[in-house]
């Protein structure tokens, strides 16, 4: 049999994150194919480290760096950029069959049956049902097919500026020709289908195989904030993506123990038994989920967050010279769980991946007034402790201090700039005043 | 739309031209704003009246810049192809570089130019931007704040094409960059950094962090030097914002804001003191016939009467002559803009009028929308009982006129006991009948979806004003924005403005406020408040006043309960007024037309752009400020007469500002005509002026400006 793989796309390091749940959701309904990722090259070395454990193989896509055509074409249609990217997908010639999984898709359980269709198979699209949406879909690589796509981009462009607009235009016959190749809905749940036609929801929504987290609200960008905004069916699919993600952290080996630090999915999946038996109970009965009511959501939460603590309290132990952290880590993150589980939930996973949203150990930590962020901060030194351990403790301060400017900004991204102290305007206006005269 | 006013009541000595020798030679003057040809709330209205004059100013040379959004475009611009040849070149090397900029002339007065830009179109390079704002000055934007992305965005398009726009030059060109509000602020900032030659205007209508925390509650003009800024921002969730526009601020080579009390919030929440004051103007359409106004004033007051007929029926045990319409309109901010104090102040408004046996009724209404549920069944009722009524007069008019008719062509004087018949009188006591009421009057014409909770009607629950027989104030809430369509009053905003008496803004945040300049130059008289942009620019400019139908509530240097018995009183004061009294006041108002005309005001922008001009280019322009009362420019004099009304009921009143006082004995008692009022005023300089004003320079004064500074 010549090769097949599922091959997702990510564009930056917060996208990487949805990466790791696709392939993570793979992996646990046990695909038996390969799972590529591209990246973009503006994805940090950091990020890009972290999903090489996970997949089969990462592939750094530069359009301003490959051949002519492409170049020209990303030069003559700069808008285009991510599209060019996306399209790359068909240069895979080492495999004869791939599905193409968007980063912001949650797999519910095995989709290896995609592979019997054929190019290209792909689901509608919610808002105009004669357009396939481009979130997932069945292609055959061929080197070929990619030029004429390129040739197809530059003269007619993409009627929503994007690569499904330039897809449904390219296959133009996809909503009528064949309906084998139309993929049921289930295998691209969008989630806004679950206001826009709930009653079908309620009777369909359990067979979902698929969700696409559709729109500017992305599960890793939800904060906590999405339990008001949301409505309740996402906010189930958003925690079951979030504890996809979570089931990462568990996995993490101990950094003491000197193993490359993303080299465990297979292994640690056993270590971590009691762990993994919770979360994959939860999403073996993710179906259930989806007919219970929240409250009892967070009543599962609540049995199950405590042991995840303990656990991640053991791991820790094996590094050296952290018990006084410990301590405090372990309160604060007791404390701060108490009620809610969103905000622990939320900050949680990010602590335990060298991703885009990792803390990092500061100087500002210890004069934090205990704002919002402040939660986030305290619990830093442990993280960044185990990947310096890991990583042989030989960063120059050049090196941190780098990944201190990107952890700032990233702090403000998520609208916690620390406004009392390094962020104050006067250390703006310095910066200002530095280019006027 | 213009507000028209007449022709014969306006030339004003003191407004004439600034005439100044500066020399634009080859400049260029965008004017870069989110709200160009895109209405999202009042500085559209800015731009939009302003444009005429600028075009006329600046011709061909005169750009505005903002987003482009389909559905506006399609409605109000008419896209063409880029005039000037080297903003075609621009535009086209910006189009070919994956952004989407248009080109058109905007369908408004003046049809100025714009150029367009499709900001979603240019989404794929927000991360690369980003970063670039990142490395400049620290700045992070979150993700989840649209419109800071947005403004992100803008800035960077706006900056990239005058970058473009000054390398398509063939010599160094001269351009001014005029920037509105926070939202294109960051195109100033990168302007600088970039050492682009454009001279940098930023004008904010109001901070960003005023408006917060005005709307918290908070003690605002007596803490304003004491607020922690960064901290204040910062908890609002809005530090990034604050950031973009202090830093705009702190960028540009000339700062404005358009009051002199947001140049107080400005110079302490944005650490900057604006450089000039930018007051915003109105487009003035001038009306052929002299006292059009007072005219339009009858018809549509009748209108409201009609209304008050019907609303009030079964309880019109008032003279509908001797009633006031006084009303309050706006966004509905409760405490903003100052709706707890008329209300309060109605209160004891109510109060004096009772006690003092008064026979004037004062009518007030609350035009603020909230969430309802349509208009009540009772108020419906109110106007089909009076339509009811009407029908039936005419019908029993028609009859006795058929009767008339008959009797005088028989050639008899009718006998005017048989005219009526016994069915007539049936139906007109049916008619009357059907009048009966059990209830008051409603307060509300809506049903309220927050009945249980609304600021407005809980308040007049506690004061107890509900449109009893025995109360001399009424109040008629009206939460929905008027329409000419409406059943219940169907007139539009501007006929409803002029029919009323008196317009009430006792605002405690309003850096502009239109409300009361649309009354002024409807020559409807209005109460606004020093901390209001227009209170402020009133107060500067006019000698006294309240004289010319401006009342000024002092509520920055007063207490609550102290600003509502000034309020008390104005209304008061307002209410003794005679007839006469109140037409020759609505003259005065609405010869203050000229000041709010952008003809006038628009010299304000000028003076900034050549000081920006020459801020930027010290070798090619030279700006020399006026002379200091320049800037503060004209001030009107006190009338030739004063109505007689408010200077009598002074010692009746038990509060009135202290400036009133002293010149009272030098006051004209005498109740002049209208028209020789207008005649006097004509000849400011030879008024007999002793006690206050110094009139100085009469003749060769620039400004003929009379100092009022005591």
């Amino acid at each position: 049999m010549s090769a097949e793989a599922f091959v997702t796309l990510a564009t930056s390091d917060s996208y990487c994150m949805g990466a790791i749940v696709v392939a993570r959701s793979l992996r646990r309904h046990g695909t038996t194919r390969s799972i590529v990722v591209m990246v973009t090259p503006n994805v940090s070395q950091r990020a890009r480290l972290g999903l090489e454990g996970l997949f089969d193989k990462v592939i750094v896509v530069d359009v301003m760096d490959s051949e002519d055509q492409l170049r020209l074409s990303m030069l003559r249609r700069p808008e285009l950029g991510i599209t060019f990217t996306k399209l790359h997908c068909w240069t895979l010639t080492q495999y004869s069959k791939c599905v193409f999984l968007d980063a912001d898709t949650l797999v519910l359980c095995n989709v290896d049956e995609l592979f019997d269709r054929d190019e290209l198979s792909a689901a509608p699209d919610p808002g105009w049902p004669d357009c396939f949406n481009s979130g997932v879909f069945v292609f055959r690589p061929c080197l070929h097919t990619h030029a004429r796509l390129l040739e197809h981009a530059l003269q007619h462009g993409s009627f929503d500026g994007g690569d499904q607009g330039l897809l449904n235009t390219f296959f133009s016959s996809w909503s009528e020709a064949d309906i084998s190749k139309h993929l049921p809905f289930i295998y691209n749940l969008t989630t806004s289908s679950t206001y826009t036609y709930l009653p079908a929801f309620k009777q369909f929504g359990h067979n979902a195989k698929i969700v696409h987290f559709l729109g500017v609200m992305k599960p890793w960008s939800s904060q906590g904030r999405t339990e008001s905004s949301q409505s309740q069916n996402m906010g189930r699919f958003l925690t079951l993506w979030w504890n996809e993600y979570r089931a990462q952290k568990n996995c993490q080996p101990p950094a003491s123990e000197g193993e490359p630090p993303h080299k465990f999915e297979k292994t640690q999946q056993v270590q971590r038994e009691g762990a993994k038996s919770l979360f994959s109970k939860k999403l073996e009965i993710s179906d259930l989920l989806l007919t219970q009511s929240s409250v009892q959501m967070e009543e599962m939460h609540s049995m199950t967050e405590p042991k995840d603590k303990e656990e991640e309290v053991k791991v820790q132990e094996g590094s050296k010279g952290e018990e006084e952290h410990h301590g405090e880590m372990h309160t604060t993150q007791l404390t701060s769980s108490e009620g809610d589980f969103h905000p622990e939930e939320v900050k949680g996973p990010s602590q335990f991946l060298p991703l885009s949203h990792t803390p990092v150990n500061s100087p500002v930590d210890e004069d934090m007034s205990p704002s919002r962020g402040s939660k986030d901060i305290q619990d830093s030194p442990l993280i960044t402790e185990g990947l310096d351990n890991s990583q042989t403790k030989t960063r120059v301060s050049e090196a941190d201090r780098v990944r201190e400017e990107l952890q700032r900004r990233q702090l403000w991204e998520a609208g916690q700039a620390d406004y009392m102290g390094r962020d104050a305007f006067k250390n703006i206006k310095k910066m200002l005043d530095c280019f006027l005269e | 739309m213009p507000l028209a006013r007449s022709l014969s009541v306006t030339s004003l000595s003191g407004l004439e031209e600034w005439d100044e020798e500066f020399d634009l030679e080859d400049a260029v003057l965008f004017e870069i704003a989110w709200e160009v040809a895109n209405k999202v709330g009042g500085i559209y209205t800015v731009i939009q009246t302003k444009a005429r004059l600028t075009a006329e100013e600046w011709g061909e040379n005169y750009f505005l810049v903002g987003p482009y959004v389909e559905s506006n475009v399609r409605t109000q611009v008419e896209l063409i192809e880029p005039t000037n040849p080297t903003l075609k070149r621009t535009i086209d090397k910006m189009n070919s570089s994956g952004c989407k900029v248009y080109f058109g002339r905007w369908l408004i007065e003046g049809s100025p130019y714009v150029v367009l830009i499709d900001v979603g179109f240019t989404a794929w390079s927000l991360d690369r931007w980003k970063s670039e704002l990142w490395e400049l000055c620290d700045i992070g934007v979150p993700w989840f704040d649209r419109e800071a992305n947005d403004a992100v965005l803008f800035g960077f398009l706006t900056a990239w094409l005058l970058g473009e726009y000054a390398a398509q030059c063939e010599e160094p060109p001269h351009i001014v960059a005029h920037f509105h509000e926070w939202l294109a602020g960051l195109g100033l900032v990168l302007c600088r950094h970039r050492h682009l030659p454009v001279a940098t205007i930023f004008t904010t209508h109001a901070t960003l962090l005023g408006r917060y925390l005005c709307a918290g509650n908070v003690d605002f003009y007596n803490n304003l030097s004491e607020f922690n800024l960064d901290k204040e921002a910062g908890d609002r969730q809005i530090y990034h914002r604050y950031c973009l526009e202090r830093a705009a601020a702190h960028c540009a080579h000339v700062f404005t804001t358009v009051s002199h009390i947001t140049a107080v919030e400005a110079e302490h929440l944005l650490k900057r003191k604006p450089d000039i004051v930018t007051p915003n103007g109105l487009n003035v359409k001038k009306f052929s016939a002299m006292h059009e106004f007072q005219n339009l004033h009858a018809q549509s007051k009748s209108r409201i009467q009609e209304f008050i007929r019907g609303h009030f029926y079964g309880h019109l045990d008032f003279n509908l002559d001797k009633c006031l319409f006084l009303f309050i309109a706006g966004r509905y901010e409760f405490s903003n803009k100052g709706a707890d104090i008329f209300l309060e102040a109605l209160a004891r408004l109510n109060y004096l009028l009772r006690v003092n046996h008064s026979d004037v009724t004062v009518i007030a209404f609350f035009i603020m929308p909230a969430r309802t549920n349509n208009f009540n069944v009772e108020t419906l009722k109110g106007q089909a009982v009076r339509k009811q009524l009407w029908d039936t007069a005419h019908t029993v008019k028609e009859r006795f006129g058929k009767k008339l008719y008959e009797s005088l062509l028989v050639g008899q004087l009718p006998d005017v006991s048989k005219m009526l018949d016994k069915e007539d009188f049936t139906i007109m006591k049916r008619a009357i009948f059907a009048t009966q009421r059990q209830s008051q009057p409603p307060i509300c014409t809506h049903n309220m979806l927050d009945d249980g909770s609304d600021p407005i009607l809980n308040s007049v629950r506690r004061i107890g004003l509900f449109n009893s027989a025995s109360d001399r104030v009424k109040i008629i809430f009206h939460p929905e924005f008027l329409s000419s369509t409406s059943p219940l009053l169907p007139m539009d905003y501007e006929e409803f403005v002029r029919g009323c008496h008196l317009g009430v803004f006792p605002s405690y945040y309003e850096p502009w406020g239109y409300t009361p300049a649309e009354c002024t130059v409807m020559g409807i008289p209005s109460i606004s408040t020093n901390l209001s942009g227009f209170g402020c620019f009133m107060e500067e400019h006019i000698a006294d006043p309240t004289a010319y139908g401006i009342y000024i509530l002092d509520r920055r240097y007063r207490g609550v309960d102290e600003s509502c018995n000034q309020l008390t009183s104005f209304l008061f004061q307002f209410c003794k007024q005679s007839r006469r009294q109140r037409i020759i006041q609505r003259n005065r108002t609405e010869r203050l037309s000229d000041l709010l005309d952008w003809r006038y005001l628009g010299r304000y922008y000028v003076a900034a752009r050549h000081m920006a001009l020459a801020k930027a280019f010290p070798d090619t322009y030279i700006y020399v400020p006026h002379d200091p009362t320049s800037t503060s420019g004209f001030r009107y004099p006190r009338p030739a007469s004063v109505p007689p009304s408010p200077a009598l009921s002074r010692h009746s009143s038990p509060h009135h500002s202290e400036a009133e006082d002293d010149d009272e004995d030098e006051r004209y008692d005498e109740d002049l005509e209208a028209e020789k009022d207008r005649v006097n005023i004509r000849q400011p300089f030879s008024m007999p002026f002793k006690n206050k004003s110094s009139v100085h320079g009469a003749n060769g004064n620039s400004n003929g400006v009379i100092d009022e500074k005591n």
